[in-house]
């Protein structure tokens, strides 16, 4: 549903705001903080691991190719024996040529083999073929290397010498004829040559390898790779053969690898920085939304119970009509909850039944008008089922889109404000009524005393006449002018009783179309307060016609008043319960008859005959006018009223009156 | 003795004349006055006779000539001419000393009976009035010590008794009892304590 308010289960709830722990924060930090340590921690442990992979590689490595060379130089070793053993030396310089040209390819490093005789000069050498001047010397400071082979009959190496470009160092491999020394063959290796082809390409790319000698120094390198800055790792072995302190050294280098991981973790830094940042971002936005929701908390109660104070109902309909929203004044006010009231479409529980037709034509065309703030009076009805009069203001209902979802209507029980103004109504007609009977008793009081004077004046005359007359003697001209004086207060009489005529024709009714059951409650209820104190029940029985006649409702009020209080004092003698007053309105045809039943004592029927005669009473302090006047009236609005037995008892007085055509 | 006067006060004409007409009829002797303010102004040190007080008139009131007659020390028996309504105004009147009241319209015999009363008892007061002002004038007459003697005499004491308490003669006594019995106008002490002794 598209509810345009808060429903009520929401705002319930937003009695308690949500506290905003700390921990919450730290938790998110310290988790992101512990992850990057962690990943740092995995980094380090991999690269820990890779150095030592790599080390153990390089060291494999280097183990291999030191290995390679003693393989390689010890296999040479017994090639040059078996050159000198095959007896090569003395031979044709050609045939050593051919040998050694087969040696080479297969000799990593060696440069020259040269054949010295038993008593150590060089008879050939090759591939470069000996000057005739006598063959240089295979090395240099190397005869003590020479002599020790020769003594010892083992292949002796050379301590390493630099010889025009390169490291080389020489192998000394005597042989033997017979037990005796027949030749030493002498191989020439330049230590760049060796590496060049001993160490193989895979292992050049990654590392750099170098042959040093005990000192530190380098004789000879290989590598492809650029030597920037210090080494990643570095190990050395000692390389013997040829020995003599020369150690086979390589460096590593950190590869492109290493960048990667650098920038990995570098990355991974950035990106837990940016993790901090944002949640640092989310955490002041989730504060921003705190406090504007505490705001909105607090609006919201403000809201809330200003509506529940209030004494104006709100009830909010969609645009079908339904309920979607009503404060507690209004649930108060018809008697239902607000469950009971939310969703209910119309006709609506609270209205009455017989009001329904007349309470959707009039929401229907006050909303169809479109205008806001209309102010509609109706009648509804509580869940006990009393009327109560309501005033309605009904304004549509937008929503924040601009669309209109429904209509939100205030309503105000007016049945206090009503019941106020009708007491105060009956209140000024009660003030009206006895001021006008103070005015008429007045006016009976003024017409009494001016009847009185002339009334006196002609007693007074008469009886002086008559007691003249009696005591004889009395003249006639004094007698004469008694009796005219008599005659004129006689004519002084009939004026008074003319003026008053002419007074009373004066005050002709006042006719006006009245609806008689009107007139009836209000005469009901003028009566009521008398009747409460004499404990008169009063029952009305209306025409649901509620015929209109035209009349004075002033004097048709006297009729009735009159009659109530006739009834009444009939009942004086009737026990308690069963003082009751019935007044029935009817209409048959054109005419309307009001009836007053009483169930008091009755009528004789010779009271019966003179009831509607002037100054005819039953009643000790009476005047004897009520009924008198009532039929007067009628009489003026070409009615008739009289009285009949009650079946139940007592007496019931009608009087009936036509209709307007 | 002077004729006693019914005094009708009444605004209305017709009424006065018609009770001046009937009073006459049976002898009573009017006279007439058109407002309160005509009648008080006209009384004198001793008016004689009763009046007739119409309650509601233009100008005073009955009530208020009442008022003034009884403030002037007047003991004139009235009777009130009341109208419809002033019955209890007329009773008032009455606790405060009126003769009577008269409910218009009235039984006009009845009303000249009463009249009549009325002026009885005027004459009837009027005579102990003037009793009582010769008994005042006869004891201005006595000197002191036959005053004195006079009130031993009404205490019943004795010639002797008062000779004795007056430190005279018992002759002188009988002296001034002479003199007091022929001042006062008696002839034994009982007449004179008849007289005197409504005074004291």
């Amino acid at each position: 549903m598209n509810s345009p308010l808060p429903s009520s289960p929401l705002a319930s709830r937003a009695a308690r705001p949500i506290e905003t722990r700390d921990w919450q924060w730290y938790a998110p930090r310290a988790a992101v903080g512990l992850f990057v340590v962690a990943l740092i921690g995995l980094l380090w442990v991999l690269h820990r691991q890779e150095v030592e992979e790599n080390r153990a590689a390089v060291i494999r490595d280097i183990l291999w190719v030191e290995q390679s060379m003693r393989f390689s130089l010890d296999r040479d070793v017994e090639q040059l024996r078996q050159l000198g053993e095959e007896g090569l030396a003395g031979r044709d310089a050609a045939h050593l040529e051919v040998a050694v040209k087969h040696l080479l390819p297969n000799s990593p490093g060696l440069l020259e083999v040269v054949l010295l005789d038993e008593r150590g000069v060089p008879t050939a050498s090759a591939p470069v073929p000996m000057r005739p001047n006598g063959g240089a010397w295979p090395g240099l400071d190397s005869e003590s290397d020479y002599r020790l082979a020769t003594v010892t009959g083992k292949a002796v190496y050379s301590a390493p010498t630099r010889s025009m470009e390169e490291e080389q160092f020489a192998v000394f491999v005597p042989y033997y004829r017979r037990g005796v020394l027949a030749g030493t063959v002498a191989g020439v290796y330049g230590l760049n040559a060796m590496l060049a082809n001993l160490v193989p390409w895979w292992l050049a790319e990654k590392h750099r390898v170098t042959i040093r000698d005990s000192a530190g120094n380098l004789l000879a390198a290989k590598s492809n790779v650029e030597a920037r800055g210090a080494p990643e790792l570095t190990h050395q072995v000692v390389l013997d053969p040829p020995g003599h302190g020369l150690l086979l050294h390589v460096e590593s280098y950190g590869s492109e690898s290493r960048l990667l991981r650098y920038s990995l973790t570098a990355t991974i830094v950035v990106l837990a920085c940016i993790l901090l940042w944002s949640l640092r971002q989310v955490r002041r936005h989730v504060q921003r939304r705190l406090v504007t929701e505490q705001e909105l908390r607090a609006e919201h109660a403000f809201r809330k119970s200003m509506e529940d104070s209030l004494d104006t109902g709100m009830r909010a309909v969609d645009m079908k009509g339904a309920i979607v929203y009503v404060n507690p004044a209004f649930c108060r006010m018809v008697g239902y909850t607000e469950s009971e009231l939310i969703g209910h479409g119309p006709p609506q529980e609270y209205w009455p039944p017989e009001e329904r037709e007349h309470i959707e034509e009039v929401l229907r065309a006050a909303r169809a008008d479109g205008s806001s703030g209309k102010e509609i009076e109706l009648k509804l009805m509580r869940r006990d089922g009393e009327r109560f009069d309501a005033l309605v203001y009904d304004s549509p209902l937008i929503d924040a889109d601009g669309r209109q979802t429904g209509w939100m209507g205030s309503l105000l029980d007016i049945t206090e404000r009503k019941r106020a103004r009708e007491r105060v109504r009956q209140q000024e007609q009660k003030l009206a009524a006895t001021a006008r009977l103070v005015t008429m008793g007045e006016m009976a009081s003024a017409i009494a005393h001016e009847l009185n004077q002339p009334l006196s004046a002609i007693a007074s005359y008469v009886t002086g006449c008559l007691n003249v007359l009696q005591a004889g003697g009395a003249s006639p001209a004094e007698l004469r002018s008694a009796l005219e004086k008599t005659a004129q207060q006689a004519q002084r009489a009939g004026r008074i009783i003319r003026r008053v005529h002419e007074f009373v024709r004066k005050s002709e009714p006042v006719r006006t179309g009245v609806h008689i059951n009107a007139v009836v409650q209000e005469a009901v209820s003028f009566a009521e307060a008398e009747a409460r104190t004499r404990r008169v029940k009063i029952q009305s029985q209306l025409s649901p016609d509620d015929p209109e006649l035209k009349a004075d409702p002033l004097l048709l009020q006297e009729v009735l008043l009159n009659l109530l209080r006739n009834g009444m004092d009939a009942m004086a003698a009737t026990p308690a319960e069963e003082r009751e007053l019935k007044v029935i309105t009817e209409r048959a045809g054109q005419t309307v008859t009001v009836t007053v039943r009483d169930r008091g004592c009755g009528l004789s029927p010779e009271v019966q005959a003179q009831l509607f005669d002037p100054f005819f009473t039953t009643k000790p302090e009476g005047m004897g006018m009520g009924l008198h006047i009532c039929r007067s009236i009628m009489e003026v609005h070409r009615g008739r009223v009289w009285a009949e037995q009650n079946p139940g008892g007592g007496t019931a007085f009608s009087f009936c009156l036509p209709m307007i055509s | 003795m002077r004729a006693a006067i019914a005094h009708i006060v009444d605004d209305d004409a017709a009424i006065r004349d018609s009770l001046e007409w009937l009073l006459k009829s049976r002898g009573v002797a009017v006279r007439s006055w058109e407002s309160g303010e005509a009648f008080l102004g006209a009384l004198s040190a001793a008016p004689r006779g009763c009046v007739i007080l119409d309650v509601r008139m233009e100008g005073m009131s009955g009530i208020e000539v009442f008022d003034q007659l009884l403030a002037r020390g007047f003991r004139l028996p009235v009777i009130f001419l009341t109208g419809h309504g002033e019955v209890q105004m007329a009773v008032a009147a009455l606790k405060r000393g009126a003769f009577d009241f008269v409910e218009k319209p009235f039984n006009d015999n009845q009303l000249v009976d009463r009249v009549i009363e009325a002026l009885r008892r005027d004459e009837v007061v009027q005579h102990e009035l003037e009793a009582e002002a010769s008994v005042a004038a006869r004891l201005a007459r006595l000197s002191p010590r036959e005053r004195e003697v006079m009130d031993r005499i009404l205490a019943g004491e004795a010639n002797k008794a008062i000779a004795d308490a007056l430190d005279i003669a018992v002759r002188t006594v009988e002296a001034h009892r002479a003199h007091v019995f022929e001042k006062m106008e008696v002839h034994s002490a009982v007449e004179l304590a008849r007289l005197v002794g409504r005074r004291h």
